[in-house]
């Protein structure tokens, strides 16, 4: 599955062709469950999150003709805000925040989805002109999807302190890729 | 954890807000209030957007976990059992309201999805489609007339779904462009205001179907904004053109 083959599955859906849904659930939802994992660190949520997701995809799918992102940033996208909008819902209503499920750390492994390569590269590149804890530190959050409030008590710095940290860090990655 | 290095500069207003809901750092109602304007502020959108682009390849952290096949079983039956079939739940006449009004803060369509939507309609489809499919796939290029107003038009005969994909041509400001389908000899009907910038549907019911199956021919005119007061086109008409099957 290329990048293009993914758009076509997504613009397909947008014209509801069942068909091509099955297909596209077939060849995303590993990687869009692990977005729900990484985030909600709860498998039985994750597992209702990726259904949330994928009734989004199918409902919404004619947005993404409108986006710029490629087709699996933009699932990705989906997926991670809506895992996000949970989290945030669950910890709001005070239910256990760490019923700790193991999810690997993330670590450079290989993506079975194979996009983003050379964007990647150039992320990467961006990433190593931050010094190495500033670099963790926004992986870490974008990955986790943690508040400012909880980066900071994690990291053991006041808030203000974190999110001054992290958008500066931000603004330096910006920087570099419009380079 | 210092910050003397960064010469300073800071992200601030918007763009910072975009940012941070983009890391996914936002707290609880923070993040509502930005989700809310993403909706309804374009320009607030796109800040979102560029963020969504800078980021998107931090994703690659994340590793896939194949779901077990209990949640795509309970997907279908979500999306599905009420239909039992390959039409949807939310039928394509809900854009009326919330949807038009926040696909509007999109921006205009990415020439690399027209690309695949051209494909799309030009390869042959994966799954075979139902027997009693009616007519297939109509595709029309709505073609500036004296404009720079160009569409495309898909019409899906199987889900009797218009889809309408913005190419170029901004409308001025305080009009709007409404989509019309003409029959022969027979008065144009309108088939509603096109939001701007976006990629749109619209449920098409039986006396339209017809029409459109018929051969009918569509076009765009410049109205008023909301559209026509009188439910017959009033301004120029800025594009046009016929479906043909594929």
């Amino acid at each position: 599955m290329t990048p293009h083959d993914i758009t076509k599955l997504i613009v397909r859906t947008s014209m509801k062709d069942r068909g091509a849904f099955d297909l596209l659930y077939r060849q995303t939802s590993a990687k869009l469950f692990g977005v729900c994992l990484r985030v909600l660190r709860d498998r039985a949520e994750a597992e209702e999150a990726l259904q949330d997701v994928y009734v989004k995809i199918w409902t919404k799918a004619d947005r993404f003709a409108v986006s710029d992102l490629s087709p699996i940033s933009w699932l990705v996208a989906v997926a991670r805000n809506h895992a996000i909008d949970k989290l945030r819902s669950r910890r709001a209503s005070g239910a256990p925040i760490d019923q700790a499920v193991e999810v690997a750390d993330p670590k450079p492994g290989p993506e079975t989805v194979a996009v983003m390569t050379s964007e990647r590269r150039r992320i990467d590149a961006c990433l190593d002109e931050l010094d190495g804890e500033r670099a963790a530190a926004v992986r870490g959050a974008y990955l986790s999807g943690e508040s400012y409030a909880e980066l900071a008590t994690r990291h053991g710095v006041p808030l203000n302190t974190m999110r001054t940290w992290l958008r500066r860090s931000l603004l330096k990655l910006r920087d570099c890729l419009e380079r | 954890m210092s910050a003397a290095d960064d010469n300073g500069r800071e992200l601030t207003g918007d763009d910072a807000l975009a940012a941070d809901y983009v890391l996914g750092a936002l707290d609880g109602d923070d993040r509502r209030a930005a989700a809310r304007r993403i909706e309804t502020e374009p320009g607030f959108a796109r800040l979102v957007e560029r963020w969504e682009e800078h980021m998107a390849p931090l994703a690659a952290g994340y590793e896939p976990v194949e779901p077990p096949a209990a949640v795509k079983s309970a997907l279908d039956q979500r999306l599905f059992a009420a239909s039992g079939g390959a039409t949807t739940p939310r039928k394509a006449a809900a854009p009326a309201g919330g949807l038009w009004q926040s696909l509007a803060v999109w921006r205009g369509i990415a020439a690399a999805a027209i690309a695949g939507l051209v494909l799309v309609l030009a390869v042959p489809l994966l799954a075979p489609p139902p027997a009693d499919e009616p007519a297939g796939r109509l595709v029309a290029s709505l073609a500036p007339q004296e404009s720079n107003v160009h569409y495309f038009v898909v019409y899906d005969a199987s889900t009797r779904d218009i889809g309408l994909s913005h190419v170029t041509g901004e409308r001025d400001s305080g009009r709007d462009f409404e989509l019309w389908v003409i029959e022969g000899d027979t008065p144009p009907a309108s088939l509603g205001v096109i939001p701007a910038g976006s990629t749109v549907h619209l449920a098409v019911g039986e006396a339209l179907r017809r029409k459109i199956e018929a051969g009918a021919v569509f076009a765009i005119s410049l109205e008023p904004a909301g559209g026509s007061p009188s439910g017959q086109p009033t301004g120029p008409v800025v594009a046009a053109g016929n479906l043909r099957e594929i």
